[in-house]
């Protein structure tokens, strides 16, 4: 599937503000079945847009606007192809559990394992747990299709329940919250499995009333964990999960960022100097396309500056990531 | 040879020595047998013929100088913001050059390690996937900057000055307590100490052949303006302070009008596509290498803490491109963590195919189950530390504890095994001091020598701080804590 | 070496404060004097007077001895003499290495003998005696600070502090009191005011220069013209204009976008007081005149803001 998204945000400002540095995480990202053929960012008052890309491949534009404004605004425009994934199973051997021990000892993917700034176990979480039954009693694919459907039927998904900082625990009360509280309550519960599970940042192509109610926060979030012994060579693969939407992740999910949890990957994240609030309003639209015409060569980025190194660290993470590609 | 505890104390020194009393820490100016070690000896003399008085009149007058010249640190709590001196003791300690000769190869093997292993951990992790240091400890110690993953650091130095904690042993020998690779303070100390010393004793310095130290600003700014960012071979080199309000603001103060450089606050710099500006009554002039005084954590808004104002926002992201240098590099304080020290004689050897020329002391790491129970046994013998904490905090000195102290310290190291290690309790060596009353007394004292690290080579001015713990028996040399600083004659 | 924005403006404010604090304290000491002599209602008012021209706003209801409490020493007054010395100390701590130790020294002692006053529940102390050592200390710094520190660019922003509140805070009190005056349209002085001409000149110690000009002889026009115009009384408005101007020429110009502007607003000004005869100032005029001369001084202050401390960084990358 092709897509075209466009993504604006616009922040306006109680009084004239200066001196605003801003990072963007929205370029979609290109691995696997999913590649952006095209990524523009506008943003008004002019600046000078640079950009970077970490060490799990994420894309991060920054810029900054020295002058007076009072309002902000910021375009991205993208062209992405989507592809199902096709190799994953009903279910994989209980045997699994011991792969994901062993991995867990590694500590190879530590920072997916243990809990991150959102993604916090608690005495409510336990009690949801336990509610859910939630335990290694089945192998890990089938238990995590299972939890995506339970998180979907215990929560109602009531947009504005929460704000972007409430910790989950507002929501494991309420049993109300926004697809973000979704993701990091799930996120916390895997890793409490034993399971690596990571916070992904994106949009989704909804096909359904019901859905489309579900993006009313414009961008989406979900959840990929490491499921070991599938994919090509039975390298193990990231699987992704919505517990908002209740389904496997295929090609309607378009991945922007990837981290431990939103605290990693907020679409937009920015400081100003001056003294004012300021009003965030946010647009999305995500719509199937033809494929583009001719090329399929990106916008060229120019690079800020000579950071040349690889963006990928440890070789592990390397070999993962290309792992998953074949 | 080996002697009684009562050999040593009934031994009689002359005045102003009749209460020194020797016993199993090694004395730097005694031997055991209680005759004067030789370097020691102009000393010796020279002490048991000054009048007490004198030395009286010698120590105020080097408190007058300290307090004049605003050698001071801010002691916290007061509105005030009242200003002491640190506390310092007026004899020098001396270090023969054959001693300093192994201190100073020790100092740069182990610091051109730690160099490469921060390096390798913050890219192909080559010593995480052999397994010689777990990944656990590194990806769980708070000092870690996933950040800097991949980032490149002008000539992958991630280490520019660092000031190591040696102590002695009863047999002599020198060991490695603790590396400091973040903010290590206290040089100004150990620069200033020189000059009133200089004052006070001229003849006697001179008399000894103390190699000098005044050098340090000028090597410091050497090694600052070598990681220039590429282009910049007139680079504009700050030292950035979290300001006046911070404990050791004399000595950023200090050592930016040693180097002749601006001292600059967060507040002074703005960061504008890319490139980092200070604002000065001419305009905006670009920074290229920044001497931080001011933790990870604070440095920038929009990459660490939000809530910090002492830092400047988007300055990571010209870091990370390099547009401009930052040394201390971000994220070096995992290779100081009290857990990962157990692992450097290991790290040494990884990346150097050599044996450590200074060992470290035999430390316990909680987080292992066997070591946690040998640990658990032992409270009353050993040094438990919390790994996260620095200043002399959060330790337990098992021998000087209560059983409630150390029954607490046993549930904390249950509930928290990563954040505990425990090392046998060492007597460090003690040095003369000269104590209320007149007298001079022994004193257990460390040494933390400063090392310009410049790659494969690093500049380390002869001498260093060494800490005393003024308190009769105390084995705390912290500032915070008590104690006092000495200054470290390193003889030709 | 440049200095930096952050450090002038701290060096510009201590000396704001301080000169403000001494400002405050000559105004008191003069009026609590006077009082000592006068009991009418006509001293109530004029009382009220001298207040609301050091531009303060006591809470209601204080009684005289509580209001000479406010004024000195209420840190929640932030005019107050207490609160001002230790905000000029507060700025003089943050640019401790620019100035000398003497004049660090000198900023502490003020600050903790006034602070000292200042914890006392029931001050019983002498006013005068107070704010005299108010007065001493302010002056005793203000000389340290002239013999040993080194006349450059913070110098130079010490100077401008000191000059434009002094401008700011003598054109207020001149302003409160030809008001009142000028609306009783005397062109002489009667008794029973004579006394209010003395304290006004003695304010700005002033009294003692007057006589050597003008004789004792108190006329309400050779006042104004002494203190607007003279070009040799250190309290004079337009001497006060001609330092600022010349901290001005001293300063580098700015290559930036309106980069003069500070120098020619200076300029302006001086030339205005320079050239002006009391004579041209209309019958009545004083308040418009010493208006607007307020007026061009917020805008100096504003320009060297803008230029040489707050300037928008989007201009000055361009530059």
């Amino acid at each position: 599937m092709f897509y075209s998204i466009r993504h604006v945000t616009r922040f306006q400002y109680s009084s004239p503000v200066s001196e605003s540095v801003m990072e963007v995480r929205m370029r979609p990202r290109s691995e696997l079945l999913q590649q952006c053929l095209k990524f523009e960012l506008h943003v008004t008052p002019r600046a000078r847009v640079q950009f970077y890309r970490d060490y799990l491949g994420n894309t991060v534009h920054y810029f900054d606007v020295p002058g007076q404004h009072n309002r902000l605004a910021v375009i991205a425009e993208a062209v992405v192809e989507v592809e199902a994934p096709r190799d994953i199973p009903e279910a994989v051997p209980m045997a699994a559990w011991d792969a994901l021990d062993a991995m867990s000892a590694s500590g190879e993917l530590y920072e997916f394992q243990t809990a991150s700034h959102f993604a916090q176990p608690s005495a409510e979480l336990h009690k949801l747990m336990k509610e859910l039954r939630v335990a290694r009693r089945e192998n890990p694919l089938t238990l995590l299709r299972g939890l995506t459907e339970k998180m979907h039927g215990a929560f109602e998904y009531a947009p504005q329940s929460t704000r972007v900082d409430s910790p989950i625990d507002e929501a494991l009360v309420s049993r109300r919250g926004v697809c973000q509280d979704f993701s990091h309550i799930m996120i916390a519960m895997v890793r409490g499995l034993g399971i690596p599970c990571r916070y992904v940042s994106g949009y989704l192509h909804a096909r359904s009333e019901q859905e489309s109610r579900a993006m009313t926060l414009a961008t989406h979030s979900w959840v990929e964990a490491w499921i070991p012994g599938i994919g090509a060579q039975q390298q193990g693969l990231w699987v992704g999960f919505d517990p908002t939407s209740n389904c496997v992740c295929g090609d309607r999910h378009i991945r922007a960022a990837i981290g431990r949890d939103y605290a990693d990957v907020p679409p937009t994240k920015g400081v100003f100097k001056g003294r004012a609030t300021s009003e965030l309003t946010v647009a999305v639209r995500v719509l199937p396309t033809d494929a583009p015409a001719d090329d399929r060569e990106e916008l060229v980025l120019l690079p800020a500056g000579n950071s040349g190194s690889s963006p990928l660290a440890d070789q592990h993470w390397e070999q993962m990531q290309q792992q998953q590609q074949q | 040879m080996t002697m009684t505890g009562d050999a040593f104390a009934r031994r009689r020194f002359p005045a102003p020595f009749e209460n020194y009393e020797l016993g199993e820490p090694f004395d730097e100016m005694f031997h055991a047998s209680g005759t004067s070690r030789p370097y020691y000896q102009g000393i010796y003399d020279f002490l048991q013929e000054l009048p007490a008085e004198e030395l009286r009149l010698h120590k105020q007058a080097a408190d007058q100088t300290f307090l004049h010249q605003g050698i001071t640190f801010t002691v916290y709590g007061r509105d005030e913001g009242t200003e002491r001196i640190i506390p310092h003791d007026l004899l020098p300690r001396i270090i023969t050059a054959q001693e300093w000769g192994k201190v100073e190869a020790g100092l740069e093997q182990r610091i051109h390690a730690l160099n490469l292993f921060l390096r390798d951990i913050y890219h192909e992790g080559r010593i995480l996937a052999d397994g010689v240091v777990p990944r656990e400890i590194i990806y769980s110690c708070k000092h870690f900057r996933r950040e800097m993953r991949g980032v490149h650091v002008p000539k992958g130095n991630y280490l520019t000055v660092v000031g190591t904690d040696l102590i002695r042993l009863p047999d002599g020998e020198f060991v490695v307590l603790e590396d400091n690779l973040r903010v290590p303070s206290g040089v100004s100390y150990m620069l200033t100490s020189r000059q009133v010393l200089k004052r006070i004793f001229p003849k006697l310095y001179q008399a000894c052949g103390v190699r000098p130290i005044d050098h340090y600003g000028q090597a410091l700014l050497a090694t600052l303006r070598n990681l220039s960012p590429e282009g910049r071979p007139e680079p504009t080199v700050v030292l950035l302070s979290p300001g006046v309000y911070n404990s050791a603001y004399f000595e950023h103060s200090f050592l930016a009008r040693q180097m002749g450089i601006q001292l600059v606050e967060g507040r002074d710099l703005v960061v504008h596509d890319n490139i980092v500006y200070m604002r000065t009554t001419s305009g905006l002039r670009r920074v290229d290498v920044i001497y931080r005084r001011i933790d990870d954590d604070f440095i920038d808004p929009l990459s660490f803490r939000r809530d910090s104002i002492l830092g400047v926002p988007g300055l990571f992201n010209a870091y990370r491109t390099g547009n401009v240098t930052l040394a201390n590099a971000i994220g070096t304080g995992v290779a100081d963590d009290k857990a990962l020290y157990a692992y450097v004689p290991k790290i040494i050897k990884y990346y150097l195919g050599q044996e450590p020329v200074l060992q470290n002391v035999e430390t316990f790491l909680a987080s292992d189950p066997v070591e946690r129970r040998h640990i658990l046994a032992n409270l009353d013998k050993f040094v438990v530390k919390a790994v996260g904490e620095s200043g002399g905090y959060g330790m337990l000195i098992g021998p000087h504890s209560t059983r409630e102290q150390q029954e607490e310290f046993g549930r904390k190291i249950v509930e928290d095994p990563r954040n505990f290690i425990a090392q046998p309790t060492i007597s460090l060596s003690t040095a003369p001091c000269f104590v209320e009353g007149g007298n001079i007394e022994p004193r257990h004292i460390d040494l933390r020598p400063y090392i310009l690290y410049q790659g494969e080579r690093s500049v380390i001015v002869p001498g260093g701080l060494t800490r005393v713990a003024l308190r009769k028996g105390s084995l705390v040399v912290n500032s915070s804590q008590g104690g006092g600083s000495k200054d470290t004659w390193v003889l030709n | 070496m440049d200095m930096l924005s952050r450090v002038c403006d701290s060096l510009y404010w201590m000396s704001r404060y301080l000169e403000r604090a001494e400002h405050t304290a000559r105004v008191l000491e003069v009026h609590l004097g006077l009082q000592l002599e006068s009991f009418s209602a006509a001293s109530q008012r004029h009382w009220q007077r001298m207040i609301t021209s050091l531009g303060l706003e006591p809470p209601e209801g204080l009684s005289d001895p509580e209001l000479v409490q406010w004024v000195c020493f209420d840190p929640s007054n932030r005019l107050s003499i207490v609160s001002s010395i230790t905000f000029a100390r507060d700025n003089a701590r943050q640019v401790r290495e620019h100035t000398s130790s003497e004049m660090w020294e000198q900023i502490n002692i003020l600050f903790h003998h006034v602070r000292s006053h200042a914890v006392q529940e029931d001050w019983e102390g002498e006013p005068a005696d107070f704010l005299r050592s108010v007065r001493d200390g302010a002056h005793l710094f203000q000389g340290i600070t002239d013999s040993t520190m080194s006349h450059g660019q913070g110098w130079q922003f010490i100077q401008l502090g000191r000059y434009i509140e002094r401008v700011n805070a003598t054109s207020l009190l001149l302003d409160h009191h030809f008001r009142h005056f000028e609306a009783e349209g005397a062109e002489t002085i009667n008794f029973e005011e004579h006394s209010e001409w003395i304290g006004l000149l003695k304010s700005l110690t002033a009294f003692e220069a007057y006589c050597k000009v003008y004789t004792a002889d108190l006329k309400p026009a050779r006042v104004a013209e002494f203190l607007l115009l003279s070009g040799e009384f250190p309290h004079s408005i337009r001497f006060a204009v001609d330092q600022i101007d010349t901290v001005m020429r001293a300063l580098p110009e700015a290559m930036r976008p309106a980069g003069n502007r500070p120098a020619r607003l200076a300029g302006k000004l001086r030339a205005m007081l320079g050239y002006t005869q009391m004579d041209e100032i209309a019958p009545g005029g004083m308040h418009d005149f010493l208006e607007d001369v307020q007026r061009q001084c917020t805008q100096i202050h504003n320009a060297v803001q803008r230029v040489y401390i707050d300037y928008p960084i989007d201009a000055a990358v361009e530059a």
